[in-house]
């Protein structure tokens, strides 16, 4: 480790062989706020009560908001934004695999809502003293307006866990489906995870990431009975791809059809 | 249950009512205030449950009958205030 911390006021000034890493991390959290900004918009209207659609709408907005902001920053790395933006396929997304289906359930809803809401929240936490400067210069204020969002997560993960044996067993279900897909997205320690770390453009490796996160998480996952300390901590990442921290697939075609804009095409005026 | 919201823009004005929700815990409730009414740049915002309100007194039901009288009085006193 170098005792003097250098740090990047632009993309330029980054290291060559960790500038591509840097890229790729801010479009995985780009795409994953994107996607899970639809995820909320879904429920919009089918909610369990008046006031908590209101909550995903609010979401969706801090969300799609977040997503904005992080694009952005990939036009100083060269990039077309509105091209990333409105013009790619369901392929080329770079969300967390967690999010490609659209929750089919209220309690798929919430275990999205404080798992991968969750886990995003913790990978943005490694990046507040980022040497990368345009990258640490707004991590806090996500962070800041995320503090809503896990209080929702939370209050409904323990309303429908502690409600009886049926809420429970859809929550543990919900919950056991995200879990290793989210342990799995925070990276393998080798590769670009230590790259990252040994340029200080982020606190923590893969493994500290899932630590954080687990302890995070844990007394939600207890009260649905997983045994956290039983957890995988040492996901498979041999089909892993570390620049779209995914492992194939992809979100649905319908939504990102909808984030494009496609039906909107027509109105677009230049 | 019923939760009423409370809000003001600076330390220094009265607590205003901005509306209402409904919640099953107070836990909800803090939520679905944020996310209900932060539109606009609030400086503290506070909710209570309504049925621990607590009323200490009523006009109209001070007097039962004097009822219509009372009405009548309060409506007057109403566009007293609303007229310049």
């Amino acid at each position: 480790m170098s005792t003097a911390v250098n740090e990047y006021p632009k993309a330029a000034a980054l290291p060559e062989d960790v500038r591509g890493s840097v890229r790729d991390l801010v479009l995985v959290l780009a795409d994953s706020k994107r996607v899970l900004g639809m995820r909320y918009g879904q429920w919009i209207l089918g909610a369990p009560e008046l006031e908590a659609g209101i909550a995903c709408a609010s979401m969706a907005q801090d969300e799609w908001g977040h997503a904005r902001l992080l694009y952005a920053l990939l036009r100083d790395f060269g990039e077309d934004v509105d091209a990333i933006e409105h013009d790619r396929s369901a392929g080329e997304y770079f969300s967390m695999d967690a999010l490609d289906g659209e929750p089919a359930s209220w309690p798929e809803l919430v275990a999205v809502n404080a798992l991968v809401d969750g886990a995003l929240s913790v990978q943005l936490g490694a990046l507040t003293g980022s040497a990368f400067l345009p990258l640490r210069q707004r991590v806090q204020k996500l962070i800041d307006e995320e503090a809503f969002h896990a209080a929702h997560g939370v209050a409904w993960f323990q309303r429908i866990a502690r409600s009886g044996d049926e809420g429970r067993e859809a929550m543990e279900q919900a919950a056991a489906r995200i879990l290793p897909l989210a342990l799995r997205w925070f990276g393998p320690d080798a590769g670009r995870g230590r790259g990252l770390q040994e340029a200080s453009l982020t606190d923590a490796g893969g493994s500290a990431m899932r630590n954080r996160f687990i302890e995070r998480v844990s007394p939600l996952l207890r009260l649905t009975g997983i045994d956290t300390g039983a957890v995988d901590l040492e996901p498979d990442f041999s089909d892993f791809d570390e620049a779209s921290r995914r492992s194939g697939g992809a979100p649905d075609e319908r939504t990102i059809a909808q984030i494009r804009g496609d039906r909107n095409r027509a109105f677009l005026m230049d | 249950m019923i939760y009423e919201v409370f809000a003001r823009k600076t330390r220094g004005e009265p607590l205003r009512h901005i509306g209402n929700l409904n919640a099953p815990d107070d836990d909800l409730a803090r939520v679905y205030a944020f996310s209900t009414y932060d539109e606009e740049k609030w400086f503290d915002m506070f909710v209570a449950p309504r049925d621990r309100f607590l009323e200490v007194f009523n006009r109209l039901d001070a007097e039962p009958v004097d009822r219509a009288a009372a009405l009548a009085e309060a409506e007057a006193e109403r566009k007293a205030a609303v007229t310049p």
